[in-house]
């Protein structure tokens, strides 16, 4: 009886051994495939913008069978502006709204004053219109004062991000009063609370949310395609797709424009690969919480 | 006493002496021990204005840049105006011409054939890619993850450009590595799929780590135990892993429905001959706004805006009527 017991065990442990490199090899089969799916396009787009014109055409697939980086010299020539007009306003445009919605989350976090409860509703309610409503408006609004194809009409209607003031409010309401009450009683005033102790301890929700908002600047593609197509402003994502239309034999430069792709995306990728922890906390924070 | 605080720290700041600091803190902790107003209190009388101002520059860009064009958009939709000479009243035209419009039909089919023809898939390979990483038998889950987002930090024109250049008839991957000549991006039955197709391969890796983080918020023990009591996978996704999930899909679906509604980057670079905007077949309703705006029919452009003002809400509510059903069969 207790040789069957045993028997029996030993026999469901190996069959359980089996099961168990079965389920290994299919979750992992599972992943894998997923992940040559999410590589294979971004390998693509970086070999073939070593290649040669004709190269691609023949063999779009394969590697190089000459490698060069001649698209990166013909795209840079063409679109470095560009990319300068795009990284001066995602900039600027980062670094204004978190420093508003820094402000604007601190007063609201941390004071009780009167009509502080209705006008923070207020504000969160809105957050459920989407800003197409307001395309047409302020199309009008800005050609009124003249700042079609500026840079400022790409920065302003971005400042105030409502979802990035209550992300940061809803840190900062985890830091305890008496840090601030101890710095009060040490003589600093409201705006050194702010810059020398706020500022500095919400540098997590601070810099999630600066990274949001950069990514958001650089990868927007509606606005600036209504607002600014003149080229001394023009923003890269913007001005990329029209490379397509420099075609020799009817067809695009595919290698130059995937030169351009590797420009605006392959360094973005690096920084996300180097902080991707702080990156992902940050991007999630706002939709788990 | 309060006079006296305010006089010392007069003082403290201007000599810089450390000490009257402390001796300041230390007489305000002693009031504050012996039973008097509290500190924070009499602080809030005395700096009324300083919250006010820090709000103040948000607040004021705020009804310039939202209130105010908002209200402004209102208006707009029910008169004809362009640009230029006086705005003409025109009650309900701007919408019934809408409506009458055949091309806003079709737009608006196509922006909701990408969204219902995305969301369920996407959800479904997001939440068990999620699954699966999460299990032990994943090898290198810290590896998997940065890499299953990767597609999401690609910028949307970049790949869209990609998968323009992968689709394309006669020098595309695609056709190359599957030995066929398919014309992905001219014949719009099939085109409508590669826009989903791409959607798939840069959104799914977002709800990926939303599930990932749902996931790993549920307590194991929870799992453990009900293991232990011989419920089998199935059993423990299904009457475990699903119900304490659901807020968290509620959510992913409502953001995805909200955000597909207002579709416009990926299908017009992919799908785009000349110029910037895709063929009205293929275009997402966000085109109509755009081509009038175009066209200097400001009215016009801000009734199609609030069209997506409707049209969120109705996918939001009928998130939450979906979820809400599934609650009560439960």
């Amino acid at each position: 009886m207790a040789i069957h017991v045993a028997r029996d065990r030993i026999k469901s442990q190996s069959h359980y051994r089996v099961q168990h490199v079965f389920n290994l090899l299919v979750v992992n089969g599972i992943l894998w495939i997923a992940v040559v799916v999410s590589l294979y396009p971004i390998i693509m787009m970086i070999v073939n913008s070593f290649k040669e014109r004709s190269d691609i055409l023949v063999n779009p697939s394969g590697l190089p069978a000459l490698f060069t980086t001649s698209n990166y010299v013909t795209v840079l020539m063409q679109a470095a502006p560009y990319f300068l007009n795009a990284i001066l306003v995602a900039t600027v445009t980062t670094v204004l709204s978190v420093f508003l919605a820094a402000l604007a989350a601190f007063a609201f976090a941390k004071y009780e004053f009167p009509g502080r409860n209705i006008i923070f509703v207020l504000l969160l309610t809105t957050i459920l219109v989407p800003s197409e409503i307001s395309i047409a408006p302020l199309y009008l609004i800005f050609s009124g004062i003249n700042w079609i194809d500026t840079y400022q009409v790409q920065i302003v209607p971005a400042l105030i991000s409502v979802f990035g003031m209550f992300m940061i409010r809803q840190y900062m309401l985890s830091i305890p009063n008496s840090l601030l009450d101890a710095a009060r009683i040490d003589g600093a005033n409201d705006w050194l609370l702010f810059w020398r102790i706020i500022v500095p301890t919400c540098t997590p929700v601070l810099s999630a949310f600066a990274t949001l908002q950069f990514l958001g600047m650089w990868n927007n593609y509606l606005w600036p395609l209504i607002v600014a197509n003149d080229s001394s402003v023009e923003p890269i994502m913007v001005f990329l797709p029209n490379l397509r239309d420099q075609v020799v034999g009817f067809l695009p430069d595919w290698g130059t424009i995937m030169a351009g792709c590797v420009l605006t995306s392959v360094p973005v990728m690096i920084v996300f690969l180097l902080f991707q922890k702080r990156f992902i906390s940050g991007v999630v924070v706002g939709s788990v919480k | 006493m309060e006079d006296q605080a305010v006089s010392l720290q007069g003082i403290t700041q201007h000599n810089g002496v450390q000490q009257v600091a402390h001796a300041t803190s230390s007489a305000l902790e002693n009031a504050v021990q012996r039973g008097q107003r509290p500190l924070q209190k009499r602080r809030r009388k005395r700096i009324k204005l300083a919250p006010y101002l820090f709000i103040l520059p948000f607040v004021l860009f705020f009804l310039i840049l939202f209130v105010g064009p908002t209200i402004y958009s209102l208006i707009l939709s029910f008169y004809r105006y362009r640009g230029y000479g006086a705005a003409v009243f025109v009650g309900w035209q701007n919408y019934n011409a809408l409506w009458q419009y055949g091309v806003f039909w079709s737009e608006l089919r196509n922006t909701i054939f990408y969204w219902l023809v995305h969301v369920i898939p996407m959800m479904a390979l997001a939440f068990l890619l999620a699954l699966l990483v999460r299990s032990k038998l994943a090898a290198w889950p810290t590896f998997l993850k940065p890499v299953l987002f990767l597609p999401n930090v690609m910028a949307i024109v970049a790949a869209s450009l990609v998968f323009q250049s992968f689709f394309g008839t006669d020098y595309g991957v695609m056709n190359q590595l599957l030995h066929i000549k398919v014309d992905w991006l001219h014949n719009y039955a099939i085109t409508r799929y590669v826009v989903v197709a791409l959607v798939l391969w840069r959104n799914t890796g977002w709800w990926f780590i939303v599930f990932l983080v749902g996931l790993t918020s549920i307590n194991p023990d929870l799992e453990e135990a009900a293991h232990i009591d011989g419920a089998t996978l199935w059993q423990r996704l299904r009457f475990i892993i699903l119900p304490l999930m659901r807020n968290t899909f509620l959510f992913a679906f409502v953001i995805d429905a909200i955000g597909s509604m207002r579709i416009f980057t990926e299908p017009n670079v992919l799908l785009a001959g000349g110029g910037s905007m895709a063929n009205p077949e293929v275009a997402p309703l966000l085109n109509m706004l755009v081509d009038n705006l175009n066209n200097g029919n400001f009215g016009q452009a801000a009734a199609v805006g609030w069209v997506f003002f409707l049209l969120g809400i109705v996918a939001a509510v009928i998130q939450f009527r979906v979820f809400r059903g599934s609650e009560e069969v439960e």
